[in-house]
């Protein structure tokens, strides 16, 4: 069942993700409009408008779905986003139909590919980024416990014991030390100062 | 590594609220290739019906249709090295949800089938309303009125505007739909709530 690729390449892979250029927001054109034209008749044409809004509708959809499989995830105090739960993700979502298919073809994937894929579906190595030393502003509370600690939470939403990080990120924030000491380094308001390590999980020394 | 084509498919139609077609769909026979099978997904309709998420009638049996010829088709793959869409790609797009951690191998190949379901069936209903109206063109008016009928596709009203008019393409519009890039609302139906979201400039 864990047949997660992130976990065999050792330590959070979960890179600092470098802004996606244009093109890779969404799915090739060429391949959505393969698969568009077999859902129509042979003497049927496409614009290409109508092709790059299935294009957007193709990306917003994997988004809905990841979204509300990360949100379960995280409920379950899991880090990885399996087939399963992509599955579970569809049915809340309204996409029954699509959840009695995709459970034959998942289970036949994992018969017949499971584990070569697991080694060989990736064989670069992630780029690891050791340091965010900018300490970029994520605002993103939409998931998780976001409520009241917005103002103060510039680090984004606390991954683990949410009192905790709670508590540390209630400092008044021109007294927070973010070089480690008694007071613990959750929540880095000054970039320049940050320590280049364990930015999130900071829990204090 | 035998498949299990032994196991019968289950009544497609358990799930939704079209009515009991199953029985009909499945003794229309077997299909001679997937030609066949698409050119029977699409029999001229004799009446459009009524813009509803839940049509009666010929598009509940064209769909039983469809849901049973993608168990087909699923049962038939045996290899899942090759897809239709790229797994890279489809990555990078989940990542780009900041609370998106790690992700199992097998995440983005079901979704390669899931994106390519949602394709078929966005690009089924699109066509239905080009047909309507004549077309041969299958038009960006035509997914927007896929979506605007069709429930399950209201995620999509912020990426298609809903207010489009019917056979033209404004550039406001277009600059509209271009406008938001991937937020995430999975509750969001209504304008008023996308001022709740932040979007991360990227």
């Amino acid at each position: 069942m864990p047949d997660s690729d992130n976990d065999e390449s050792g330590g959070p892979s979960n890179a600092d993700f470098s802004s996606p250029r244009e093109q890779d927001r969404f799915l090739p054109i060429a391949n959505v409009s393969r698969i568009m034209k077999k859902a129509l008749p042979a003497n049927a044409k496409i614009s290409k408008d109508g092709k790059e809004t299935v294009q957007e509708c193709v990306s917003e959809f994997i988004s809905f779905i990841t979204g509300e499989a990360s949100d379960k995830c995280q409920r379950e105090k899991r880090k990885t986003i399996n087939g399963d739960d992509l599955l579970w993700a569809m049915t809340t979502l309204g996409f029954e139909d699509y959840v009695e298919p995709l459970k034959l073809y998942l289970h036949k994937f994992r018969e017949l590919e499971g584990d070569k894929a697991a080694a060989g579906s990736q064989p670069p190595p992630p780029p690891s980024s050791t340091h965010n030393g900018a300490g970029v502003p994520v605002g993103y509370g939409m998931y998780g416990a976001g409520g009241g600690s917005g103002m103060i939470m510039m680090m984004g939403q606390p991954m683990y014991p949410p009192a905790a990080s709670s508590g540390y990120s209630q400092q008044p924030p021109h007294h927070q030390m973010s070089m480690g000491g008694k007071g613990g380094a959750y929540g880095h308001c000054d970039g320049s100062s940050s320590s280049p390590s364990g930015l999130r999980r900071h829990d204090g020394l | 590594m035998e498949p299990n084509s032994s196991i019968p498919p289950p009544v497609m139609g358990a799930a939704v609220a079209y009515p009991p077609a199953a029985g009909a769909a499945y003794s229309a026979g077997p299909y001679a290739h997937a030609h066949a099978a698409l050119g029977a997904l699409y029999p001229p309709p004799p009446a459009p019906g009524p813009p509803s998420s839940h049509q009666g009638g010929a598009a509940a049996a064209q769909l039983q249709l469809f849901w049973a010829e993608q168990y087909r088709e699923i049962e038939a793959t045996t290899d899942f090295k090759n897809h239709n869409l790229p797994l890279a790609r489809i990555k990078k797009i989940m990542k780009a949800d900041e609370d998106v951690r790690m992700i199992a191998a097998e995440a983005p190949v079901v979704f390669a089938r899931a994106c390519e379901m949602f394709i078929l069936e966005l690009t089924h209903r699109g066509w239905a309303h080009a047909e309507e109206n004549k077309r041969r063109t299958l038009q960006k008016s035509d997914i927007a009125a896929a979506v605007a009928r069709t429930e399950v596709f209201d995620f999509l009203v912020d990426i298609v505007p809903r207010d489009e008019p019917r056979d033209a393409d404004p550039a406001a519009a277009a600059m509209g739909a271009a406008a938001p890039g991937i937020p995430q609302h999975p509750a969001a139906a209504d304008p008023t709530t996308m001022g709740y979201y932040y979007v991360q400039p990227q």
